[in-house]
């Protein structure tokens, strides 16, 4: 006689089977070795020589093939990289860190402190032609105490030295002495096999431009396990249509800067999609330019009042109270960012909403316009200039120009590409306003510092609006200076609303930033523009 | 014939030359220099004024041609600016891709017209014929990235991912870098769409061209005589009508290659390809005005070489053509 299944046996037989196939849950979340991390970038890689390209696009490898002293989280905590720990001196001119044992460069050679003097030293070296030397200005010299210790001395007290160290632009990349002294500039700019030797998680490969960038897993990083991946490779897809087209068809697994304009679209058609965004750091502007050179020459340090806007009081009527900022956001962006008049972003360390000092008020604009000289019988009329790099700008400057028209002013759009534009704000050519997003701030020092952008006596050529007020260069030397958080606080919000009563620095709203990853991507920490680390992705397929 | 060869191909200097100096003159006339892109974040007046010296950029634009030229004699193409990367070597890798982009699209284009004109003009004012000709309007029209879209939207994100939307799978043996796949029927995948986008724009022109060409030969004396003479209608139309109305349309192929170049730019933008409308459109947005060079010297002898193949070719199409 057959034996015959009873009903409870065969559920226990299908239970045990289920749970033989079916890992436990928590095995979802132990991160996966291996597999090709496939990156979209919208815009190409400048060069590759980590201490001078620009762009961000750059940097987001550099901060992959090179480690850094600390890096900074998404909550403002610094964490040791190649130092394993740090400390400052009381009077905050001492900075001593202490160097792990196990830190390589990718040509095998040890990170001691020799190295990172020498790659302190040559940021600070004018012949470097480093975007960050500004920021190494405050730095006395760089003393290897032993080879695990380097102490850096300062000149004065610098509250946001290892803000800077960490994550102003790149932070401190640290190179290879070998390869640096090996290797010309133009080897490291095209990426010549050997010539870009880090000591991050990833090794660099190669670079076809128009291309791909390659990197691969670095067996002997310092962080035992890490990194997951074998591989990176990042795309250039300049379309946002074809780059989510890439992306629903699953060809590529992050997208590592997203249109604002397409974040709904993506939303809807790949809800699985990670959107990752946070608060705004970068600002939208609506410039306007405050000085001219009285000789007509460029850059000419004998500026005279800008004809139009060298009158605070058209200043305050157009980019105070004659700009709708929630209408801008509400067309430009749907919503989706925040209306902000201060010059320290949402997202900025000590920054303060000031949105109160600026409501949209025409009759007020009006009133001062009129004061200024300006009425029917003498209407004004100015140029502002837009460029190609983002849709968005365009928008902006056509419901700008909307806005004028409603206090009385005409606004003549000028459209041009992203270099005319670059050239004719960095050069001091002649403008009247433009719209253009610029320098994502992780502090309001970052801003100010970055080539000096506010500092008139240093007649920086980003301080586009060319404002010749000294007091703007003593608050931020007072408050780079000032180590006690509270009263640094204070000197912040002091500066912020100095700048919106001047309006020298006309911030519209914030310029949000996305980022996209399949649902597959693992232990990304979005940290904005600011820190894009693969070390602990992993793919979940 | 020979002589007419060495003729033609001494003439292709003068004009290439040509070619170059406009591009050259007109590219630093636009406003802007690539030292801005070069320096960015780190942009101040006196590292811009180094660097234009260090380019050469300072010096007058005619000295800077005749410099560029004496390089380019010596084979010297130049370095990118911005990455100081080899011009040439960057040419080079890039060629393969719009090449068989270019050679494909006109491959599409013959696919298309071929038939439709030639149904066109044998069953002229049909519905065959009102359909060749209408399909044709439409695509002359239709502008490539539009195609392309389309072509996004029903191949590759409706069909779930059947076409690749964007990058390159190099055919075997082509890959220029460590890392890239390599296979024909990868390469198949990624040339399709674009090949199709930029082939439908070049197909509705040849038809319309090549369907009045035909018009007029099978109306003209020796057809109506092969007619008459019992040949069937196969011989007829293919060896005698269509091999001599062909030649104002190979004239225009020739001349359809700058357009393809042009649309290349357009195309491969669109799919993300590393071929030469992206090299060349990133060059000339960024100012580097070498790479600009690089492009326009070989977009300039690509357009002039076909245009003198073309001329050969007539030759093949009507022995009655000599050249002398």
């Amino acid at each position: 006689m057959r034996p015959r299944f009873r009903p409870l046996g065969l559920a226990l037989l299908i239970a045990l089977a289920w749970l033989v196939a079916t890992p436990p849950p928590s095995d979802a979340q132990t991160p996966k070795r291996g597999g090709t991390l496939r990156v979209s970038y919208g815009n190409e890689i400048a060069n590759l020589d980590f201490h001078t390209a620009p762009g961000y696009e750059m940097m987001w490898v550099a901060m992959n093939v090179g480690c850094s002293l600390t890096n900074i989280t998404p909550d403002g905590k610094f964490v040791g990289d190649a130092a394993e720990s740090w400390t400052m001196s009381p009077d905050g001119l001492l900075y001593t860190f202490k160097l792990r044992k196990n830190v390589l460069f990718h040509d095998g050679t040890l990170v001691d402190a020799a190295a990172v003097k020498f790659n302190i030293d040559r940021m600070r070296d004018p012949a470097t032609k480093s975007g960050m030397r500004p920021f190494y200005e405050p730095v006395h010299s760089v003393e290897v105490l032993d080879p695990q210790t380097v102490q850096v001395r300062l000149k004065h007290p610098y509250a946001f030295f290892l803000h800077m160290l960490s994550a102003y632009r790149t932070g401190l990349i640290l190179l290879s002495p070998t390869s640096i002294q090996k290797y010309s500039e133009a080897d490291r700019k095209q990426g010549k096999a050997g010539s870009i030797i880090g000591c991050g998680p990833f090794k660099y490969v190669e670079w076809i431009k128009g291309s791909h960038l390659a990197m691969e897993r670095f067996d002997k990083y310092f962080e035992p396990g890490l990194p997951y991946l074998d591989k990176v490779i990042i795309r250039v897809i300049k379309d946002p249509v074809t780059e989510m087209a890439a992306f629903k068809n699953g060809e590529i697994d992050f997208i590592a800067s997203f249109s604002p304009e397409h974040v709904d679209t993506i939303k809807a058609q790949i809800p699985k999609a990670q959107i990752l965004t946070g608060k705004e750091t970068t600002p939208m502007l609506v410039a306007m330019k405050v000085t001219v050179p009285k000789d007509g020459k460029p850059m000419s340090p004998d500026r005279a009042a800008h004809p139009i806007f060298g009158d605070v009081r058209v200043r305050k009527a157009i980019g105070c109270y004659g700009v709708d900022r929630q209408e801008i956001v509400k067309i430009a962006f749907k919503g989706q960012a925040t209306p902000w008049v201060s010059m320290g972003m949402p997202g900025t360390l000590d920054s303060v909403n000031l949105n109160h000092l600026c409501p949209y008020d025409q009759a007020k604009a009006k009133a001062l316009l009129a004061e200024a000289g300006y009425g029917p019988a003498k209407p004004l009329t100015l140029e502002l200039m837009t460029n190609t790099e983002k849709s968005v700008f365009n928008i902006i400057a056509t419901v700008v120009k909307e806005q004028m028209a409603r206090i009385g002013v005409t606004a003549n759009i000028r459209l041009v590409d992203k270099v005319t534009w670059m050239n004719t704000t960095l050069g001091d050519a002649p403008w009247d306003m433009y719209v253009e997003d610029l320098l994502s701030l992780l502090t309001i020092d970052s801003n100010g510092y970055l080539s000096s952008a506010y500092v008139s006596t240093k007649s920086s050529a980003w301080s586009h609006p060319r404002h010749t007020d000294t007091k703007v260069d003593e608050y931020y030397e007072r408050y780079a200076k000032e180590l006690d958080v509270k009263k640094r606080q204070a000197l912040a919000k002091e500066i912020q609303e100095y700048m919106v009563d001047k309006m020298y620095w006309n911030v519209v709203s914030g310029s949000p930033f996305y980022m996209v990853a399949q649902p597959w991507m693992k232990g990304y920490t979005y940290n904005a523009e600011f820190e894009v680390h693969y070390h602990k992705v992993w793919l979940d397929k | 014939m020979r002589i007419y060869i060495l003729r033609r191909a001494l003439g292709i200097i003068p004009t290439v030359l040509m070619i170059t100096f406009v591009v050259f003159v007109m590219m630093r006339s636009v406003p802007g220099d690539p030292v801005v892109s070069l320096l960015g974040d780190a942009y101040t007046e006196e590292d811009a004024q180094r660097a234009r010296e260090e380019y050469g950029l300072n010096k007058p634009i005619v000295l800077q041609y005749f410099i560029w030229l004496g390089k380019l004699v010596r084979g010297d193409w130049g370095a990118s600016i911005l990455t100081g990367r080899p011009v040439l070597q960057d040419v080079l890798i890039r060629l393969p891709v719009t090449l068989e982009l270019i050679v494909l699209s006109m491959g599409v284009a013959l696919v298309i017209a071929l038939p439709a004109a030639i149904i066109g003009a044998l069953r002229q004012n049909t519905w065959a014929d009102y359909t060749a000709t209408t399909a044709a309007m439409i695509g002359v029209s239709i502008p490539e990235f539009f195609i392309g879209v389309l072509l996004l939207l029903l191949f590759s994100i409706g069909m779930g991912g059947f076409l690749p939307s964007s990058g390159w799978v190099y055919l075997p043996g082509t890959c220029p870098s460590m890392i890239c796949g390599a296979g024909l029927w990868g390469n198949a995948q990624h040339v399709l769409m674009p090949a199709i986008a930029l082939g439908v724009g070049r197909a509705a022109i040849l038809t319309r061209l090549l369907r009045a060409s035909m018009l007029e030969v099978i109306r003209t004396e020796y057809v109506t005589t092969a007619r008459a003479k019992g040949l069937s209608e196969g011989p007829v139309v293919f060896k005698h009508a269509l091999k001599n109305a062909l030649i104002p349309t190979v004239t225009v192929m020739g001349l359809q290659i700058g357009f393809l170049i042009g649309g290349a730019i357009v195309v491969e933008t669109l799919f993300a390809m590393p071929g030469l409308g992206t090299f060349g459109i990133d060059a000339i947005i960024a100012r580097d005005y070498q790479q600009v060079q690089g492009f326009a010297l070989i977009t300039a002898l690509a357009f002039v070489v076909m245009n003198l193949l073309v001329d050969l070719t007539y030759t093949f199409l009507d022995p009655r053509i000599r050249y002398a």
